[in-house]
């Protein structure tokens, strides 16, 4: 009993597992350890468990990996001795008797057992009878994964024959020698510094006419002041500002006679003279604005000519009441044509002077529509 | 194949014991076929991956199950002891309180109750102070269970 005790404790001494907190694993055998964890999660779930201890649960899913392993291990062992590689039923159930020997197995004490009639192999298949089979929660990949790894070709898939006679041609292929030679590199592109320069003369054209158009939108769009007097001709303003960004009123004179200018009235607070600078560059800047009104608010970026007439009629027009203050304005100035107050307009160009007479006209218009109500 | 050689000098005891073995591998090839209906709770490729690693080599699913379906049967049994362990205790506690009872229903495995079923099938669980960084078991056991 002695020589019993003494092996027990050495056997005890082996089966010491070593449980480390701080563990840094890798790759596919941590995969293989949380999957062993759920199944052994399960697995003591059926046995009545109800919830678990993370240091236990790991613990014992690492014993059921070692297990798993051992098993393995002793099974290609008993193999081996039997002068095969490949395993058999008898070496797994030899394996099972060696670890039956722990607990204790019926049958065990007969030495000379066949191996079908083990005790080991009769108490798993009452298990497999009498256990409740519990499938394993989620599918499991086949793992690990092997990628499947780009190959270099071979002289013969590259179509190249080997320089060397000695070397065959089902081998990888040689890199190419721009990868460790250094070759010459050529300029391919031709330059034609004239074409070159066309095209960037045609862009720079390009960029200033969209930019002029966007002045010319940006004015339209700011004022609301009407006024159908007077027609610019619109290529007069390109020439005008050659470059969109220069301040319009430091552009360069034209002469006396160059522009057909109606012959407006201004009054003589205005400095400028009809043919000055800043006159032009004012109705320079109103004349889209002026176009807007006539044509509509559809075209006022376009290149348009337009010739002015020689003499201006003077139009009547009769608008509704309760019309825009827009059109009650163009109304007005319409009306106020022939006493030559529109070419105020064009001088006083005061904000505040604007909205003054934008709100007299709204006051007469209230009269007038208060008028028109009581005749109703 | 001691046992075949002594089955054999017996003579006429031969008959029921050539018979007795037909049963037996009758026996045995009818688990093995009814492995393929029972699905053990470890995965087919778990027990392929690991079993890989320690040099098993077989191309046949059944003895795959029949090793899946011996380390479920094995790690049942030490959950089952370590239940009884938790049972024990928490019937040792009845006397005192009920209201304790009723706050300890709730079975869990904890590491003591572990350590004692695992104590039974001769493996120790021994803890390593966190010093040590490096893992020493994390590929090969160190440990032979048998």
């Amino acid at each position: 009993m002695s020589d019993g005790g003494n092996e027990e404790s050495a056997r005890e001494i082996e089966n010491v597992i070593e449980i480390n907190p701080v563990i840094s694993r890798s790759g596919a055998n941590e995969f293989g350890r949380a999957i062993a964890k759920i199944a052994v999660a399960q697995i003591c779930e059926s046995v009545g468990f109800e919830s678990f201890n993370e240091s236990a649960l790991e613990s014992l899913s690492d014993i059921a990996v070692r297990y798993l392993c051992d098993l393995g291990k002793t099974a290609s062992s008993y193999a081996n001795s039997a002068g095969r590689t490949a395993c058999n039923v008898f070496d797994i159930i030899q394996g099972m008797e060696d670890f039956g020997l722990l607990r204790g197995v019926l049958g065990a004490s007969e030495a000379h057992n066949c191996v079908i009639e083990s005790g080991a192999l009769r108490e798993i298949m009452d298990y497999v009878e009498c256990a409740e089979e519990i499938p394993f929660a989620q599918p499991v990949p086949q793992f690990p994964v092997v990628r499947a790894r780009k190959l270099i070709p071979s002289f013969l898939q590259m179509g190249e024959t080997p320089e060397f006679k000695q070397i065959p041609d089902w081998l990888p292929a040689f890199p190419d020698p721009h990868t460790y030679r250094h070759s010459p590199v050529w300029n391919e592109r031709v330059t034609d510094p004239r074409a070159d320069k066309i095209e960037l003369a045609r862009q720079r054209r390009k960029a200033e006419r969209s930019l002029l158009s966007l002045q010319q939108r940006l004015v339209c769009n700011g004022d609301v002041i009407a006024s159908t007097s007077t027609t610019e001709p619109h290529d007069s303003k390109l020439e005008m500002q050659p470059n969109a960004s220069e301040n319009p009123f430091l552009a360069k004179p034209l002469q006396a006679g160059e522009k057909d200018v109606s012959p407006v009235i201004l009054p003589d607070t205005v400095r400028n003279q009809a043919d000055g600078e800043n006159h032009i560059s004012l109705l320079e800047a109103f004349a889209p604005a002026i176009e807007a009104m006539k044509d509509g608010p559809s075209e006022s970026g376009h290149d348009v000519e337009k010739t002015l007439p020689d003499k201006r009629p003077a139009v009547c027009l009769e608008f509704k009441t309760g019309k825009k203050v827009l059109g009650d304005l163009l109304d007005l100035r319409l009306r106020n044509r022939g006493s030559g107050r529109t070419a105020s307009w064009f001088g006083h160009n005061d904000e505040k002077d604007d909205k003054k007479r934008r709100a007299e006209f709204i006051l007469r218009q209230s009269m007038e529509n208060q008028q028109e109500l009581t005749q109703l | 194949m001691n046992a075949t050689s002594q089955q054999q000098g017996q003579g006429q005891q031969q008959h029921p014991n050539i018979e007795g073995r037909h049963d037996d591998d009758a026996a045995l090839s009818e688990f093995l076929a009814s492995l393929m209906d029972y699905t053990p709770t470890i995965p087919d490729e778990l027990v392929e991956h690991y079993l890989a690693k320690s040099g098993f080599q077989c191309p046949d699913v059944r003895l795959v199950r029949l090793v899946a379906v011996a380390t479920q049967k094995f790690i049942a049994d030490v959950a089952t002891d370590a239940l009884q362990q938790c049972k024990a205790r928490q019937s040792a506690v009845i006397k005192d309180k009920r209201e304790k009872q009723q706050k300890d229903k709730r079975l869990i495995l904890t590491m003591e109750d572990l350590s004692r079923a695992l104590h039974e099938v001769n493996i120790k669980i021994v803890l390593i102070s966190d010093n040590i960084q490096k893992s020493s078991f994390q590929d090969d056991p160190i440990v032979m269970m048998k």
